[in-house]
Protein backbone atom coordinates (compact mmCIF):
# COMPACT_ATOMS: atom_id res chain seq x y z
CA UNK A 1 0.00 0.00 0.00
CA UNK A 2 1.36 3.33 -0.99
CA UNK A 3 -0.92 5.36 1.50
CA UNK A 4 0.65 3.67 4.63
CA UNK A 5 3.82 5.78 3.49
CA UNK A 6 2.81 9.28 3.41
CA UNK A 7 1.97 8.29 7.38
CA UNK A 8 4.47 10.24 9.12
CA UNK A 9 6.66 8.25 12.00
CA UNK A 10 5.70 9.76 15.37
CA UNK A 11 8.78 8.79 16.63
CA UNK A 12 10.70 11.74 14.74
CA UNK A 13 9.07 14.41 16.55
CA UNK A 14 6.48 17.34 15.77
CA UNK A 15 9.20 19.54 14.11
CA UNK A 16 8.63 17.34 11.41
CA UNK A 17 5.12 18.26 10.51
CA UNK A 18 6.71 21.80 10.50
CA UNK A 19 9.10 20.43 7.77
CA UNK A 20 6.38 18.50 5.54
CA UNK A 21 4.13 21.79 5.39
CA UNK A 22 5.49 25.61 5.21
CA UNK A 23 1.96 27.07 4.80
CA UNK A 24 1.71 26.09 8.92
CA UNK A 25 5.35 26.88 9.22
CA UNK A 26 4.54 30.47 8.30
CA UNK A 27 1.22 30.83 9.34
CA UNK A 28 3.21 29.96 12.91
CA UNK A 29 5.93 32.17 12.65
CA UNK A 30 3.02 35.00 11.70
CA UNK A 31 1.56 34.14 14.73
CA UNK A 32 3.87 34.43 17.25
CA UNK A 33 5.17 37.52 15.61
CA UNK A 34 2.38 39.02 16.46
CA UNK A 35 2.13 37.26 19.71
CA UNK A 36 5.38 39.18 20.42
CA UNK A 37 4.40 42.61 19.08
CA UNK A 38 1.27 42.53 21.69
CA UNK A 39 3.59 41.23 24.43
CA UNK A 40 6.06 44.21 23.67
CA UNK A 41 3.54 46.76 24.43
CA UNK A 42 4.63 47.72 27.93
CA UNK A 43 8.37 47.74 26.91
CA UNK A 44 7.47 50.19 24.10
CA UNK A 45 4.96 52.37 25.99
CA UNK A 46 8.33 52.66 28.41
CA UNK A 47 10.72 53.74 25.78
CA UNK A 48 7.79 56.26 24.37
CA UNK A 49 6.20 57.68 28.03
CA UNK A 50 9.37 57.67 29.80
CA UNK A 51 7.38 56.22 32.89
CA UNK A 52 4.08 57.98 31.84
CA UNK A 53 1.07 56.44 30.00
CA UNK A 54 1.45 57.74 26.37
CA UNK A 55 -1.87 56.61 25.56
CA UNK A 56 -3.21 59.00 28.38
CA UNK A 57 -4.85 61.98 26.29
CA UNK A 58 -2.84 64.76 25.36
CA UNK A 59 0.35 62.83 26.58
CA UNK A 60 1.88 64.13 23.44
CA UNK A 61 0.68 67.01 20.84
CA UNK A 62 -1.69 65.87 18.33
CA UNK A 63 -1.16 64.57 14.67
CA UNK A 64 2.49 64.52 15.16
CA UNK A 65 4.33 63.10 12.22
CA UNK A 66 6.14 59.62 12.70
CA UNK A 67 9.30 60.48 14.29
CA UNK A 68 12.20 59.25 16.02
CA UNK A 69 10.17 59.52 19.11
CA UNK A 70 7.15 59.10 17.90
CA UNK A 71 7.97 55.61 14.84
CA UNK A 72 3.89 55.88 13.84
CA UNK A 73 2.87 59.74 15.47
CA UNK A 74 0.42 60.66 17.46
CA UNK A 75 -3.69 60.86 17.10
CA UNK A 76 -6.05 63.31 17.62
CA UNK A 77 -5.70 62.92 21.17
CA UNK A 78 -2.05 63.43 21.20
CA UNK A 79 -1.73 59.43 22.22
CA UNK A 80 1.42 57.75 20.82
CA UNK A 81 -0.17 55.14 17.70
CA UNK A 82 2.89 53.09 18.28
CA UNK A 83 1.83 51.91 21.57
CA UNK A 84 -2.27 51.74 20.69
CA UNK A 85 -1.11 49.39 17.73
CA UNK A 86 0.86 47.06 20.39
CA UNK A 87 -1.73 47.03 23.04
CA UNK A 88 -4.38 46.84 20.04
CA UNK A 89 -2.55 43.45 18.80
CA UNK A 90 -2.80 42.20 22.02
CA UNK A 91 -6.37 42.76 22.76
CA UNK A 92 -7.18 41.06 19.52
CA UNK A 93 -5.35 38.56 20.47
CA UNK A 94 -6.67 38.04 23.33
CA UNK A 95 -10.58 38.44 22.15
CA UNK A 96 -9.26 35.31 19.41
CA UNK A 97 -7.70 33.35 21.83
CA UNK A 98 -10.63 33.59 24.49
CA UNK A 99 -13.83 33.37 21.97
CA UNK A 100 -12.03 30.65 20.11
CA UNK A 101 -11.42 28.41 23.37
CA UNK A 102 -14.81 29.02 23.92
CA UNK A 103 -15.99 27.96 20.78
CA UNK A 104 -13.83 25.29 20.20
CA UNK A 105 -15.02 23.50 24.10
CA UNK A 106 -18.47 23.95 22.88
CA UNK A 107 -17.95 22.86 19.54
CA UNK A 108 -16.31 19.66 20.67
CA UNK A 109 -18.95 19.01 23.25
CA UNK A 110 -21.83 19.76 20.60
CA UNK A 111 -19.92 17.83 17.89
CA UNK A 112 -18.56 14.61 19.20
CA UNK A 113 -22.21 14.31 21.62
CA UNK A 114 -23.98 14.64 18.34
CA UNK A 115 -21.60 12.63 15.95
CA UNK A 116 -21.23 10.21 18.48
CA UNK A 117 -24.65 9.19 19.66
CA UNK A 118 -26.52 10.07 17.10
CA UNK A 119 -29.98 9.62 16.30
CA UNK A 120 -32.51 12.09 17.77
CA UNK A 121 -29.77 13.74 20.00
CA UNK A 122 -28.00 14.83 17.06
CA UNK A 123 -30.64 16.15 14.77
CA UNK A 124 -31.45 18.96 17.79
CA UNK A 125 -27.59 19.71 18.18
CA UNK A 126 -27.22 19.89 14.37
CA UNK A 127 -30.23 22.29 14.15
CA UNK A 128 -29.47 24.33 16.46
CA UNK A 129 -26.01 24.15 14.77
CA UNK A 130 -27.25 25.32 11.45
CA UNK A 131 -29.65 28.08 12.50
CA UNK A 132 -26.60 29.90 14.09
CA UNK A 133 -24.70 29.09 10.84
CA UNK A 134 -26.97 30.73 8.31
CA UNK A 135 -28.86 33.30 10.47
CA UNK A 136 -26.60 36.58 9.76
CA UNK A 137 -25.32 36.81 13.37
CA UNK A 138 -24.34 40.56 12.49
CA UNK A 139 -27.24 42.21 13.38
CA UNK A 140 -27.60 40.09 16.08
CA UNK A 141 -24.35 40.78 17.25
CA UNK A 142 -24.96 44.64 16.90
CA UNK A 143 -28.27 44.11 19.12
CA UNK A 144 -26.64 42.31 21.54
CA UNK A 145 -23.47 44.78 21.92
CA UNK A 146 -26.09 47.64 22.62
CA UNK A 147 -27.12 45.71 25.94
CA UNK A 148 -23.29 45.42 26.71
CA UNK A 149 -22.16 49.03 27.76
CA UNK A 150 -19.35 48.04 29.97
CA UNK A 151 -18.10 44.92 29.81
CA UNK A 152 -15.03 43.15 30.05
CA UNK A 153 -12.61 41.83 27.75
CA UNK A 154 -13.62 38.02 28.80
CA UNK A 155 -17.01 39.13 28.55
CA UNK A 156 -16.62 40.63 24.93
CA UNK A 157 -15.02 36.83 24.12
CA UNK A 158 -17.66 35.02 26.18
CA UNK A 159 -20.72 36.87 23.49
CA UNK A 160 -18.54 36.86 20.35
CA UNK A 161 -18.20 32.85 20.68
CA UNK A 162 -21.88 32.66 20.87
CA UNK A 163 -21.73 33.16 17.38
CA UNK A 164 -18.58 31.29 16.78
CA UNK A 165 -18.70 28.05 18.29
CA UNK A 166 -21.04 26.36 15.23
CA UNK A 167 -18.00 26.73 12.71
CA UNK A 168 -15.79 24.64 15.24
CA UNK A 169 -18.65 22.16 15.67
CA UNK A 170 -19.16 21.95 12.08
CA UNK A 171 -15.86 21.41 11.46
CA UNK A 172 -15.08 18.68 14.07
CA UNK A 173 -18.36 16.69 13.70
CA UNK A 174 -18.18 15.84 10.19
CA UNK A 175 -14.78 14.48 11.02
CA UNK A 176 -16.33 12.46 14.14
CA UNK A 177 -19.33 11.09 11.83
CA UNK A 178 -16.42 9.47 9.12
CA UNK A 179 -14.47 8.25 12.43
CA UNK A 180 -17.37 6.67 14.51
CA UNK A 181 -17.75 3.84 11.99
CA UNK A 182 -14.61 3.25 12.20
CA UNK A 183 -13.57 -0.70 12.89
CA UNK A 184 -11.51 0.27 15.61
CA UNK A 185 -14.40 2.01 17.65
CA UNK A 186 -16.73 -1.44 17.19
CA UNK A 187 -13.47 -3.02 18.68
CA UNK A 188 -13.30 -0.86 21.71
CA UNK A 189 -16.93 -1.53 22.09
CA UNK A 190 -16.58 -5.34 21.89
CA UNK A 191 -13.70 -4.77 24.37
CA UNK A 192 -16.38 -3.35 26.81
CA UNK A 193 -15.00 -0.13 26.65
CA UNK A 194 -17.74 2.86 28.00
CA UNK A 195 -18.71 5.52 25.24
CA UNK A 196 -16.61 8.40 26.96
CA UNK A 197 -13.73 6.18 26.55
CA UNK A 198 -14.33 5.59 23.01
CA UNK A 199 -14.75 9.55 22.83
CA UNK A 200 -12.18 10.87 24.56
CA UNK A 201 -9.46 7.54 23.79
CA UNK A 202 -10.00 6.89 20.17
CA UNK A 203 -12.20 9.46 18.66
CA UNK A 204 -10.25 13.14 19.85
CA UNK A 205 -6.67 11.96 19.51
CA UNK A 206 -7.44 11.65 15.76
CA UNK A 207 -9.34 14.72 15.86
CA UNK A 208 -6.47 16.67 17.44
CA UNK A 209 -5.48 18.74 14.15
CA UNK A 210 -9.71 19.54 13.50
CA UNK A 211 -9.75 20.88 16.86
CA UNK A 212 -6.77 23.14 16.26
CA UNK A 213 -8.85 24.05 13.13
CA UNK A 214 -11.97 24.42 14.72
CA UNK A 215 -10.15 26.80 16.90
CA UNK A 216 -8.31 28.53 14.36
CA UNK A 217 -11.52 28.93 12.72
CA UNK A 218 -13.79 30.55 15.46
CA UNK A 219 -10.75 33.10 16.80
CA UNK A 220 -10.65 34.36 13.14
CA UNK A 221 -14.47 34.82 13.22
CA UNK A 222 -14.51 35.91 16.74
CA UNK A 223 -11.72 38.77 16.06
CA UNK A 224 -13.52 40.01 12.53
CA UNK A 225 -16.62 39.73 14.18
CA UNK A 226 -15.89 42.18 16.96
CA UNK A 227 -13.88 44.10 14.40
CA UNK A 228 -16.69 44.79 12.28
CA UNK A 229 -18.66 46.27 15.22
CA UNK A 230 -15.68 48.38 16.05
CA UNK A 231 -15.73 49.96 12.62
CA UNK A 232 -19.55 50.96 12.45
CA UNK A 233 -18.73 52.41 15.81
CA UNK A 234 -20.71 49.89 18.33
CA UNK A 235 -17.66 47.86 19.76
CA UNK A 236 -17.79 47.55 23.75
CA UNK A 237 -16.24 50.55 25.47
CA UNK A 238 -12.47 50.18 27.00
CA UNK A 239 -12.36 47.19 24.66
CA UNK A 240 -8.65 48.77 22.41
CA UNK A 241 -8.32 46.43 19.79
CA UNK A 242 -7.04 46.62 16.48
CA UNK A 243 -10.87 47.41 14.88
CA UNK A 244 -11.10 49.71 17.39
CA UNK A 245 -7.82 52.02 16.11
CA UNK A 246 -9.55 51.79 12.42
CA UNK A 247 -12.87 52.98 13.88
CA UNK A 248 -10.79 55.98 15.13
CA UNK A 249 -8.57 56.56 12.45
CA UNK A 250 -11.83 56.85 10.06
CA UNK A 251 -13.94 58.56 12.47
CA UNK A 252 -10.83 61.67 13.34
CA UNK A 253 -10.29 61.73 9.23
CA UNK A 254 -6.98 60.80 10.19
CA UNK A 255 -5.92 59.90 7.01
CA UNK A 256 -6.62 63.08 5.58
CA UNK A 257 -4.49 64.74 8.03
CA UNK A 258 -1.78 62.68 7.73
CA UNK A 259 -1.56 60.55 10.03
CA UNK A 260 -1.77 57.43 8.06
CA UNK A 261 -0.28 55.07 10.54
CA UNK A 262 -3.18 54.29 12.73
CA UNK A 263 -5.09 53.30 9.73
CA UNK A 264 -2.63 51.76 7.59
CA UNK A 265 -0.83 49.70 10.71
CA UNK A 266 -3.78 48.18 12.09
CA UNK A 267 -5.08 46.63 8.23
CA UNK A 268 -1.33 45.55 8.29
CA UNK A 269 -1.46 43.41 11.43
CA UNK A 270 -4.96 42.43 11.14
CA UNK A 271 -3.98 40.92 7.28
CA UNK A 272 -0.83 39.66 8.86
CA UNK A 273 -3.36 38.38 11.59
CA UNK A 274 -6.27 36.48 9.25
CA UNK A 275 -3.03 35.42 6.93
CA UNK A 276 -1.59 33.58 9.89
CA UNK A 277 -4.38 31.62 11.27
CA UNK A 278 -5.32 30.69 7.87
CA UNK A 279 -2.20 29.13 7.06
CA UNK A 280 -2.59 27.58 10.24
CA UNK A 281 -5.68 25.92 8.95
CA UNK A 282 -4.79 24.93 5.10
CA UNK A 283 -1.53 23.45 6.60
CA UNK A 284 -2.77 21.42 9.56
CA UNK A 285 -5.24 19.96 6.79
CA UNK A 286 -2.43 19.61 4.53
CA UNK A 287 -0.44 17.76 7.07
CA UNK A 288 -3.47 15.59 8.63
CA UNK A 289 -5.69 14.77 6.12
CA UNK A 290 -3.82 12.58 4.03
CA UNK A 291 -2.95 10.73 7.19
CA UNK A 292 -6.45 10.09 8.81
CA UNK A 293 -7.46 9.03 5.51
CA UNK A 294 -4.66 6.93 4.70
CA UNK A 295 -4.31 5.07 8.06
CA UNK A 296 -7.45 4.91 9.52
CA UNK A 297 -8.50 3.43 5.87
CA UNK A 298 -11.34 5.69 4.48
CA UNK B 1 1.06 -26.15 15.89
CA UNK B 2 -0.96 -24.42 13.38
CA UNK B 3 -0.59 -27.24 10.52
CA UNK B 4 -3.58 -28.48 9.42
CA UNK B 5 -5.20 -30.78 11.46
CA UNK B 6 -6.09 -34.06 9.85
CA UNK B 7 -9.95 -35.59 10.65
CA UNK B 8 -8.34 -37.98 12.85
CA UNK B 9 -6.90 -35.62 14.90
CA UNK B 10 -10.02 -33.21 15.30
CA UNK B 11 -12.12 -36.27 16.25
CA UNK B 12 -9.72 -37.05 19.10
CA UNK B 13 -9.47 -33.10 20.26
CA UNK B 14 -13.16 -32.83 20.03
CA UNK B 15 -13.78 -35.08 22.55
CA UNK B 16 -11.11 -33.48 24.75
CA UNK B 17 -11.80 -30.57 24.29
CA UNK B 18 -15.72 -31.17 25.77
CA UNK B 19 -14.25 -32.70 28.82
CA UNK B 20 -12.30 -29.61 29.80
CA UNK B 21 -14.33 -26.78 28.71
CA UNK B 22 -14.08 -23.99 30.70
CA UNK B 23 -17.04 -22.14 33.12
CA UNK B 24 -19.42 -20.71 31.06
CA UNK B 25 -19.75 -24.10 28.79
CA UNK B 26 -23.83 -24.34 27.95
CA UNK B 27 -24.55 -20.70 27.49
CA UNK B 28 -25.15 -20.28 23.22
CA UNK B 29 -25.51 -17.48 21.23
CA UNK B 30 -28.81 -17.51 19.45
CA UNK B 31 -30.49 -15.55 16.81
CA UNK B 32 -33.83 -15.34 16.75
CA UNK B 33 -36.10 -14.06 13.85
CA UNK B 34 -33.36 -11.13 12.96
CA UNK B 35 -34.59 -8.39 10.69
CA UNK B 36 -32.56 -5.31 9.84
CA UNK B 37 -34.22 -2.59 7.84
CA UNK B 38 -32.11 0.37 6.28
CA UNK B 39 -33.51 3.60 5.46
CA UNK B 40 -37.26 4.21 4.93
CA UNK B 41 -39.86 4.36 2.13
CA UNK B 42 -38.12 4.51 -1.42
CA UNK B 43 -35.22 3.59 -0.99
CA UNK B 44 -35.22 1.28 2.56
CA UNK B 45 -33.31 -1.49 2.30
CA UNK B 46 -34.03 -5.02 3.92
CA UNK B 47 -31.04 -6.08 4.85
CA UNK B 48 -31.61 -9.07 6.98
CA UNK B 49 -35.06 -10.61 6.58
CA UNK B 50 -35.99 -13.21 9.14
CA UNK B 51 -33.07 -15.17 10.31
CA UNK B 52 -32.62 -17.27 12.99
CA UNK B 53 -29.92 -19.99 14.07
CA UNK B 54 -28.20 -20.86 17.20
CA UNK B 55 -24.37 -21.05 17.78
CA UNK B 56 -23.16 -23.98 19.77
CA UNK B 57 -19.99 -24.71 22.13
CA UNK B 58 -20.29 -28.44 22.04
CA UNK B 59 -19.02 -29.38 20.95
CA UNK B 60 -16.85 -26.43 19.19
CA UNK B 61 -18.11 -26.12 15.61
CA UNK B 62 -17.01 -23.59 12.59
CA UNK B 63 -20.10 -22.57 11.37
CA UNK B 64 -19.69 -20.66 7.97
CA UNK B 65 -21.79 -18.23 6.67
CA UNK B 66 -21.95 -17.53 2.99
CA UNK B 67 -23.32 -15.14 0.71
CA UNK B 68 -22.47 -12.85 -1.89
CA UNK B 69 -21.46 -9.24 -1.17
CA UNK B 70 -24.53 -7.21 0.37
CA UNK B 71 -26.67 -10.24 0.71
CA UNK B 72 -26.46 -9.36 4.91
CA UNK B 73 -23.45 -10.99 6.40
CA UNK B 74 -21.98 -8.00 8.31
CA UNK B 75 -25.18 -7.21 9.45
CA UNK B 76 -25.77 -10.24 10.95
CA UNK B 77 -22.43 -10.01 12.23
CA UNK B 78 -23.07 -6.62 13.77
CA UNK B 79 -26.07 -7.52 15.43
CA UNK B 80 -24.93 -10.78 16.89
CA UNK B 81 -21.87 -8.81 18.46
CA UNK B 82 -24.53 -6.53 19.75
CA UNK B 83 -23.25 -3.29 18.25
CA UNK B 84 -26.68 -3.41 15.72
CA UNK B 85 -29.61 -2.91 16.93
CA UNK B 86 -31.91 -5.35 15.10
CA UNK B 87 -34.94 -3.78 13.53
CA UNK B 88 -36.51 -7.08 15.23
CA UNK B 89 -35.77 -9.96 16.26
CA UNK B 90 -33.01 -10.66 19.06
CA UNK B 91 -29.46 -11.99 19.55
CA UNK B 92 -29.58 -14.02 23.19
CA UNK B 93 -26.79 -15.34 25.04
CA UNK B 94 -27.19 -17.30 27.42
CA UNK B 95 -30.64 -16.79 26.61
CA UNK B 96 -30.46 -13.09 27.48
CA UNK B 97 -30.90 -10.30 25.06
CA UNK B 98 -27.19 -9.11 24.16
CA UNK B 99 -28.77 -5.33 24.42
CA UNK B 100 -30.90 -5.44 28.10
CA UNK B 101 -27.48 -7.07 29.84
CA UNK B 102 -26.51 -5.86 32.91
CA UNK B 103 -23.09 -4.34 33.74
CA UNK B 104 -22.27 -7.97 35.07
CA UNK B 105 -23.79 -9.92 32.07
CA UNK B 106 -22.51 -7.67 29.60
CA UNK B 107 -18.99 -8.10 30.64
CA UNK B 108 -19.27 -11.93 30.60
CA UNK B 109 -20.80 -11.38 27.31
CA UNK B 110 -17.80 -9.42 26.00
CA UNK B 111 -15.35 -11.63 27.23
CA UNK B 112 -17.14 -14.65 25.72
CA UNK B 113 -18.05 -13.70 21.98
CA UNK B 114 -14.96 -11.65 20.38
CA UNK B 115 -15.43 -10.36 16.86
CA UNK B 116 -12.45 -10.55 13.79
CA UNK B 117 -13.15 -7.78 11.65
CA UNK B 118 -12.49 -8.04 8.01
CA UNK B 119 -10.51 -4.75 7.12
CA UNK B 120 -6.79 -5.26 8.66
CA UNK B 121 -5.80 -1.78 8.57
CA UNK B 122 -9.20 -0.03 9.85
CA UNK B 123 -8.88 -2.02 13.34
CA UNK B 124 -6.16 -0.09 14.94
CA UNK B 125 -6.25 3.25 15.67
CA UNK B 126 -3.26 5.25 13.83
CA UNK B 127 -2.99 7.32 16.87
CA UNK B 128 -1.45 4.45 19.22
CA UNK B 129 1.08 1.52 18.91
CA UNK B 130 -0.16 -1.97 18.19
CA UNK B 131 0.05 -2.90 22.04
CA UNK B 132 -2.57 -1.11 23.06
CA UNK B 133 -4.66 -3.42 21.67
CA UNK B 134 -3.75 -5.85 23.91
CA UNK B 135 -3.46 -3.74 27.11
CA UNK B 136 -7.18 -2.71 26.55
CA UNK B 137 -8.03 -6.07 26.33
CA UNK B 138 -6.02 -7.10 29.24
CA UNK B 139 -7.43 -4.31 31.51
CA UNK B 140 -11.38 -4.60 30.50
CA UNK B 141 -12.09 -8.61 29.95
CA UNK B 142 -9.18 -10.64 32.09
CA UNK B 143 -8.42 -11.35 35.42
CA UNK B 144 -4.63 -11.25 34.84
CA UNK B 145 -2.97 -10.46 38.28
CA UNK B 146 -0.34 -8.00 37.47
CA UNK B 147 1.80 -6.67 34.65
CA UNK B 148 4.28 -8.98 34.36
CA UNK B 149 1.80 -12.04 34.05
CA UNK B 150 -0.12 -9.89 31.26
CA UNK B 151 3.19 -9.29 29.14
CA UNK B 152 3.82 -12.79 29.38
CA UNK B 153 0.23 -13.74 27.93
CA UNK B 154 0.77 -11.46 25.13
CA UNK B 155 4.15 -12.61 24.14
CA UNK B 156 2.64 -16.33 24.82
CA UNK B 157 -0.18 -15.48 22.45
CA UNK B 158 1.71 -13.44 19.74
CA UNK B 159 3.94 -16.66 19.29
CA UNK B 160 0.85 -18.81 19.27
CA UNK B 161 -0.28 -17.36 16.11
CA UNK B 162 3.59 -17.44 14.86
CA UNK B 163 4.36 -13.77 15.18
CA UNK B 164 7.64 -12.86 17.09
CA UNK B 165 6.83 -10.67 19.72
CA UNK B 166 9.69 -8.53 19.18
CA UNK B 167 8.91 -7.69 16.00
CA UNK B 168 5.43 -6.23 16.55
CA UNK B 169 5.32 -4.60 19.73
CA UNK B 170 6.14 -1.00 19.86
CA UNK B 171 5.11 -0.40 16.61
CA UNK B 172 2.54 1.78 15.11
CA UNK B 173 0.15 -0.10 12.56
CA UNK B 174 1.25 1.46 9.35
CA UNK B 175 4.53 -0.44 10.36
CA UNK B 176 3.03 -3.94 10.22
CA UNK B 177 1.67 -6.01 7.10
CA UNK B 178 -2.09 -6.72 6.30
CA UNK B 179 -1.24 -10.34 7.31
CA UNK B 180 0.38 -9.38 10.62
CA UNK B 181 -2.03 -6.92 12.01
CA UNK B 182 -4.83 -9.53 11.27
CA UNK B 183 -2.25 -12.13 12.88
CA UNK B 184 -2.39 -9.58 15.67
CA UNK B 185 -6.26 -9.93 16.19
CA UNK B 186 -5.92 -13.56 16.15
CA UNK B 187 -3.45 -13.18 18.97
CA UNK B 188 -5.82 -11.41 20.80
CA UNK B 189 -8.44 -13.86 20.68
CA UNK B 190 -5.51 -16.31 21.71
CA UNK B 191 -5.25 -14.28 24.72
CA UNK B 192 -8.84 -13.79 25.26
CA UNK B 193 -9.86 -17.09 25.18
CA UNK B 194 -13.94 -16.63 24.34
CA UNK B 195 -15.95 -19.16 23.56
CA UNK B 196 -17.16 -17.72 20.05
CA UNK B 197 -15.43 -15.80 17.29
CA UNK B 198 -17.50 -13.67 14.69
CA UNK B 199 -15.04 -13.38 12.12
CA UNK B 200 -16.63 -10.80 8.92
CA UNK B 201 -14.64 -12.15 5.87
CA UNK B 202 -11.33 -11.81 8.23
CA UNK B 203 -9.21 -13.21 5.33
CA UNK B 204 -10.44 -11.61 2.46
CA UNK B 205 -8.18 -9.06 2.37
CA UNK B 206 -5.11 -11.14 2.44
CA UNK B 207 -3.29 -13.50 -0.02
CA UNK B 208 -3.58 -17.27 -0.51
CA UNK B 209 -0.70 -18.20 1.70
CA UNK B 210 -1.50 -16.13 4.55
CA UNK B 211 -5.14 -16.86 4.42
CA UNK B 212 -4.44 -20.53 4.68
CA UNK B 213 -2.43 -20.17 7.55
CA UNK B 214 -5.51 -17.89 9.26
CA UNK B 215 -7.42 -20.59 8.55
CA UNK B 216 -5.41 -23.33 10.26
CA UNK B 217 -5.30 -20.88 13.23
CA UNK B 218 -9.12 -20.71 13.82
CA UNK B 219 -9.48 -24.45 12.98
CA UNK B 220 -6.29 -25.22 16.05
CA UNK B 221 -8.19 -22.39 18.46
CA UNK B 222 -11.26 -24.78 17.89
CA UNK B 223 -9.58 -27.69 18.99
CA UNK B 224 -7.34 -26.56 21.80
CA UNK B 225 -9.10 -24.59 23.31
CA UNK B 226 -13.13 -24.79 22.08
CA UNK B 227 -13.75 -21.95 20.28
CA UNK B 228 -17.04 -22.05 18.15
CA UNK B 229 -16.10 -19.54 15.27
CA UNK B 230 -18.95 -18.07 13.36
CA UNK B 231 -16.96 -17.77 9.79
CA UNK B 232 -18.23 -15.05 7.64
CA UNK B 233 -17.26 -15.10 3.85
CA UNK B 234 -17.56 -15.47 0.37
CA UNK B 235 -14.96 -17.75 -0.58
CA UNK B 236 -16.49 -21.14 -0.61
CA UNK B 237 -12.72 -22.82 -1.22
CA UNK B 238 -12.04 -21.60 2.51
CA UNK B 239 -15.72 -23.07 3.74
CA UNK B 240 -14.23 -26.41 2.06
CA UNK B 241 -11.07 -26.32 3.96
CA UNK B 242 -13.11 -25.38 6.99
CA UNK B 243 -15.22 -28.29 6.98
CA UNK B 244 -17.90 -27.77 9.75
CA UNK B 245 -21.35 -26.25 9.31
CA UNK B 246 -22.32 -24.57 6.53
CA UNK B 247 -25.19 -21.59 6.54
CA UNK B 248 -25.85 -20.11 2.84
CA UNK B 249 -27.31 -16.66 2.84
CA UNK B 250 -29.03 -14.87 -0.19
CA UNK B 251 -30.58 -11.24 -0.25
CA UNK B 252 -31.11 -11.54 3.43
CA UNK B 253 -32.61 -14.81 3.79
CA UNK B 254 -30.73 -17.89 4.83
CA UNK B 255 -31.94 -20.22 2.38
CA UNK B 256 -29.54 -23.52 3.19
CA UNK B 257 -27.71 -25.05 6.62
CA UNK B 258 -26.34 -27.96 7.25
CA UNK B 259 -23.17 -29.96 7.30
CA UNK B 260 -20.22 -28.61 4.65
CA UNK B 261 -19.52 -32.07 3.62
CA UNK B 262 -23.01 -32.61 2.62
CA UNK B 263 -24.49 -29.07 1.51
CA UNK B 264 -21.35 -29.24 -1.02
CA UNK B 265 -22.48 -32.59 -2.35
CA UNK B 266 -26.39 -32.41 -2.68
CA UNK B 267 -26.88 -28.69 -2.88
CA UNK B 268 -30.88 -28.19 -1.82
CA UNK B 269 -31.37 -25.00 -2.98
CA UNK B 270 -31.12 -22.97 -6.54
CA UNK B 271 -29.26 -20.86 -5.40
CA UNK B 272 -26.49 -23.11 -3.45
CA UNK B 273 -25.91 -24.57 -7.01
CA UNK B 274 -25.82 -21.66 -9.01
CA UNK B 275 -22.74 -20.78 -5.98
CA UNK B 276 -21.17 -24.01 -6.30
CA UNK B 277 -21.06 -24.28 -10.21
CA UNK B 278 -19.19 -21.19 -9.91
CA UNK B 279 -16.77 -22.89 -8.14
CA UNK B 280 -14.08 -24.78 -10.39
CA UNK B 281 -13.13 -28.48 -9.55
CA UNK B 282 -11.34 -28.71 -6.26
CA UNK B 283 -7.84 -28.93 -7.47
CA UNK B 284 -5.75 -29.32 -4.13
CA UNK B 285 -3.01 -27.54 -5.37
CA UNK B 286 -4.70 -24.90 -7.54
CA UNK B 287 -7.49 -24.01 -4.24
CA UNK B 288 -5.48 -21.64 -2.69
CA UNK B 289 -3.67 -20.05 -5.37
CA UNK B 290 -7.18 -19.13 -7.32
CA UNK B 291 -9.39 -17.04 -5.29
CA UNK B 292 -13.09 -18.31 -6.00
CA UNK B 293 -14.96 -15.20 -5.26
CA UNK B 294 -18.90 -15.76 -5.14
CA UNK B 295 -19.05 -12.04 -4.97
CA UNK B 296 -18.84 -11.38 -8.84
CA UNK B 297 -21.31 -14.03 -9.46
CA UNK B 298 -24.35 -12.31 -10.52
N1 LIG C 1 -25.58 1.28 8.07
C1 LIG C 1 -26.24 1.00 6.93
N2 LIG C 1 -27.12 1.89 6.43
C2 LIG C 1 -27.79 1.63 5.30
N3 LIG C 1 -27.68 0.49 4.60
C3 LIG C 1 -26.82 -0.44 5.04
C4 LIG C 1 -26.05 -0.24 6.23
N4 LIG C 1 -25.29 -1.34 6.44
C5 LIG C 1 -25.57 -2.18 5.43
N5 LIG C 1 -26.49 -1.65 4.59
C6 LIG C 1 -27.05 -2.31 3.40
O1 LIG C 1 -27.52 -3.57 3.80
C7 LIG C 1 -27.22 -4.54 2.83
C8 LIG C 1 -26.40 -5.66 3.45
O2 LIG C 1 -25.14 -5.17 3.78
P1 LIG C 1 -24.03 -6.05 4.51
O3 LIG C 1 -24.63 -6.63 5.73
O4 LIG C 1 -22.83 -5.22 4.67
O5 LIG C 1 -23.78 -7.20 3.44
P2 LIG C 1 -22.51 -8.15 3.25
O6 LIG C 1 -21.69 -8.08 4.48
O7 LIG C 1 -23.08 -9.49 3.01
O8 LIG C 1 -21.78 -7.65 2.06
C9 LIG C 1 -26.51 -3.82 1.70
O9 LIG C 1 -27.46 -3.53 0.71
C10 LIG C 1 -26.00 -2.58 2.34
O10 LIG C 1 -25.93 -1.55 1.41
MG1 LIG D 1 -19.62 -7.57 4.68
Amino acid sequence: MTTTLSAPKRTAGRLSLLRRSPKLTIGILLILLLVAIGLSAPLVAQAIGGGQDPTETAAFPRWLKPSGAHPLGTDQYGRDILVMVCRGVLVSLQIGAIAGLVSTVIGVIVAFVGGYLGGFVDTVLSFFTSILLVVPTFPLLITLSAYAKEVTLFEVGLMLSIFSWPFAARTIRSQVLTLRTRAYVDLAKTTNSRDLEIIFKELLPNLLPYVMVGFATSALGSIFGLIGLEVIGLGPAGVIDLGHLIFVAISTGALTLGAWPLFVVPIILLTALFAGLNLINIGLEEVYNPRLRSVSGV
Amino acid sequence: MTEPADAKAVRAAETAVAAEAPDGAGASIRAEHLVQRFGSGRGAVLAVDDVSFELDREPARIVSLVGQSGSGKSTIARQVLGLQRPTSGAVTYGGKDVLRLNRKQRSEFRRNVQPVFQDPYAIFNPFYRVDRVFWTAVRKLTDLPNKRAADEAIRDSLRAVKLQPESVLGRYPHQLSGGQRQRIMLARIHLLRPQFVIADEPTSMLDAQTRRGFLDILQDFRVRYGITTLFITHDLSSVHYLGGDIMVINKGRIVEQGAVAEVMAAPSHDYTRLLLASVPAPDPDQRWTERIDIGQIR
